[in-house]
């Protein structure tokens, strides 16, 4: 187990492939943002890939072990501290009772994951340890971490060899400039007319403040609607950005009026709006890293590169981008 | 404000047309064969009409169920709206092209036809009809964001009703229909089975800040109810004391999940007293309540239809 002295800001308990099987009533998947980093934490200490571990969110928790083990922190850095030693991402590193790790604030990128020998094994919630705070569900008594509480952790496996991630095999988590996020037309492009597509992917997108695990709202030039979005049925609803309440796909671009919403893991499940674009599943770890007042440019990609993709980063996600430490931290 | 708290007023629709010209089925708007739309490579939005009425439902849920018993390799689940679903499938194990073609031949098999049948578990809900909880709720709206017309005056005007007790009567009159479930865990959206009992309402702008949990809402010609304190859109005017979601599964009916409904279940609501209001409060707080449901009915298109007929002959029967 691990004591939490201070929270951070919203740090919660994932795993994947998060809640599955209840999204049809209303249930979001939840899981990480970054699935890539945090796949890589939990192979650094030895645990499968897709085990609860924690997201840490701009600003880290601060935490005392309550056993000898191992840890990992990948994603962004939050100049994390372990006693008086700054910890290297990236890297196995061992810890022992009494310790503490201390994360700060984010230098670049959003989101840091801390993975635990044996996981942390609070309860399975709807089939998940994944945290759905908004509502409650999962995680650690349904929301984020708490100063004070103490969490559970899994019976660690067999010491796993110190390690870290081959510098090849690592996302890279800070834009220098603008972010280019991968994205397919669909399921309602044809809402939009020509013009709104081509504007689309060469605008550049201003992520707002108002971003969060739920998705984060963009900022850039007018959308223009098709006659399909214009002369519609009237149960549609008025604004041309409106129809009858349909599913919404993980990594969505939502169409909200004029304001695109990229939706994320805890996005709501189902609304009245159109989603002219998706964020393929293999880019959505982008996602989990972006801040708020950075640029995203979107790359129009089709199914073909997004399959191959997402193929690409799966082998990444293994054993085989792991070697053997070359410094000791 | 966060995205989620911006974005769920929207929730509702905004209904210009009468929606009573749709639901006799006079005029209907589904398609011969659906139409497939990539979200990502992961996701396939099925859209199998375009409208919104208890037919083209009705086909979304019976092929919606077809997709699951089928079994087909690599489907992961399915999120069943109004005139569409959602389709979640790990696309290594099935190409996008397989899976449209998969459900392409199952809605091909499964249309329409009357002898259709869902299994469909029927709720008897308790209502509180114009509570104190959200008169206040409305007060507080109208004293802080914009002095609009109380909800029950709204909707009776609106539907040209004389009155409280006939608004009572059309709403309470008619089994509903869960059409489908989303945008937060366990929100319910409600069509009336009986469309004599169709009422209308136009939402909330700007959309309110707090609804108290279990309030009765109305926007569109959608009935919910909202599973918890929430922010909401829906003209408001009745609540229930009877949870439909329970994060700490204390209650019997949550034993297995957290929220009560599945799409494709009935709703009745039973009109109460404050007396009553009291007594079923109190069994919940005990943890002793148990949500009054029929769970061993199917529901028959062809049967609903005779009946719609039967009853559009005779003026507008009661259910």
């Amino acid at each position: 187990m691990f004591e939490v002295f201070k929270p951070g800001l919203e740090t919660s308990v994932q795993e994947l492939p998060g809640r599955i099987g209840y999204w049809e009533q209303g249930f979001p998947p939840s899981g990480p943002a970054d699935a890539w980093s945090f796949r890589l934490a939990n192979l650094l200490v030895g645990n499968s890939r897709d085990m609860a571990a924690l997201e840490c969110q701009f600003i880290g928790p601060t935490l005392r072990f309550g056993r000898d083990g191992l840890i990992a922190l990948t994603g962004a850095d939050m100049r994390a501290m372990l006693d008086d030693a700054p910890v290297p991402l990236w890297t196995t590193v061992p810890v022992h009772t009494g310790q503490v790790l201390s994360l700060g604030a984010a230098k670049f990128g959003a989101r840091t994951y801390i993975a635990f020998d044996g996981g942390i094994d609070t309860p399975v919630v709807l089939g998940s340890r994944a945290t759905f705070h908004m509502a409650g569900v999962g995680g650690v008594g349904g929301y984020a971490l708490k100063a004070g509480q103490t969490i559970p952790l899994g019976a660690a496996p067999a010491p796993a060899s110190l390690r870290q991630v081959k510098p090849e095999a690592r996302p890279e988590i800070a834009a220098s400039g603008p972010r280019s996020v991968e994205c397919m037309l669909g399921p309602n492009d044809d809402w939009l007319d020509a013009e709104a597509i081509e504007t689309f992917f060469s605008a550049g997108w201003s992520v707002q403040a108002k971003s969060n695990r739920t998705g984060m709202r963009l900022t850039g030039p007018a959308f223009t609607f098709s006659d399909k979005a214009r002369r519609k049925r009237p149960e549609h609803g008025a604004d041309p950005s409106n129809i009858l309440d349909h599913g919404y796909p993980l990594g969505t671009i939502n169409l909200a009026g004029q304001t695109p919403i990229i939706l994320i893991q805890d996005a709501p499940s189902t609304g009245g709006f159109i989603n002219p674009f998706t964020v393929p599943s293999a880019a959505l770890w982008k996602l989990g890293q972006v801040r708020p007042g950075e640029v995203l440019r979107f790359r129009r990609v089709e199914m073909g590169e997004a399959n191959d993709m997402r193929r690409a980063l799966d082998a990444v996600c293994t054993d085989a981008s792991l070697e053997r430490r070359l410094t000791a931290s | 404000m966060l995205p989620f708290i911006a974005v769920i007023h929207d929730i509702s629709y905004i209904l210009h047309g009468h929606f009573s010209s749709l639901s006799a089925g006079a005029y209907t708007m589904i398609y011969d064969t659906p139409r497939f739309f990539p979200g990502g490579d992961r996701y396939i939005e099925v859209e199998l009409g375009d409208e919104m009425g208890f037919e083209l439902n009705f086909r979304v849920h019976s092929l919606s169920a077809a997709i699951r018993q089928s079994g087909i390799a690599g489907l992961i689940e399915l999120i069943p709206e109004m005139a569409s679903l959602q389709v979640s499938y790990d696309p290594d194990r099935i190409s996008y092209d397989d899976m449209i073609s998969e459900i392409a031949s199952l809605a091909a098999a499964h249309g329409g036809s009357a002898d259709a049948e869902l299994d469909s578990r029927l709720y008897y809900v308790p209502v509180l009809y114009f509570d104190p909880w959200t008169t206040e709720c409305v007060a507080d709206y109208r004293a802080k964001v914009a002095d609009k017309t109380p909800d029950p005056e709204l909707l009776c005007e609106q539907n040209h009703l004389e009155g409280r007790r006939e608004l009572v009567r059309r709403h309470s009159g008619t089994e509903y229909w869960v059409a489908a479930l989303g945008f937060w865990p366990g929100l319910c959206s409600l069509m009336p089975l009986n469309p004599a009992h169709q009422l209308i309402a136009p939402k909330y702008n700007p959309p309110r800040t707090w609804t108290p949990k279990g309030t009765i809402g109305l926007g569109g010609a959608i009935t919910c109810i909202y599973p918890d304190q929430t922010p909401g859109g829906y003209q408001i005017f009745a609540r229930t004391p009877m949870p439909i979601w329970d994060r700490e599964q204390r209650l019997p009916a949550f034993r297995e999940d957290l929220a009560l409904f599945r799409a494709g279940d009935r709703v009745r609501f039973i009109p109460i007293d404050r007396e009553e209001w009291d007594y079923i409060d109190a069994q919940v707080a005990a943890g002793t309540y148990q949500h009054p449901c029929v769970s061993y009915q199917k529901f028959s298109l062809g049967k609903y239809r005779s009946w719609l007929a039967d009853s559009t002959a005779a003026g507008g029967a009661d259910v």
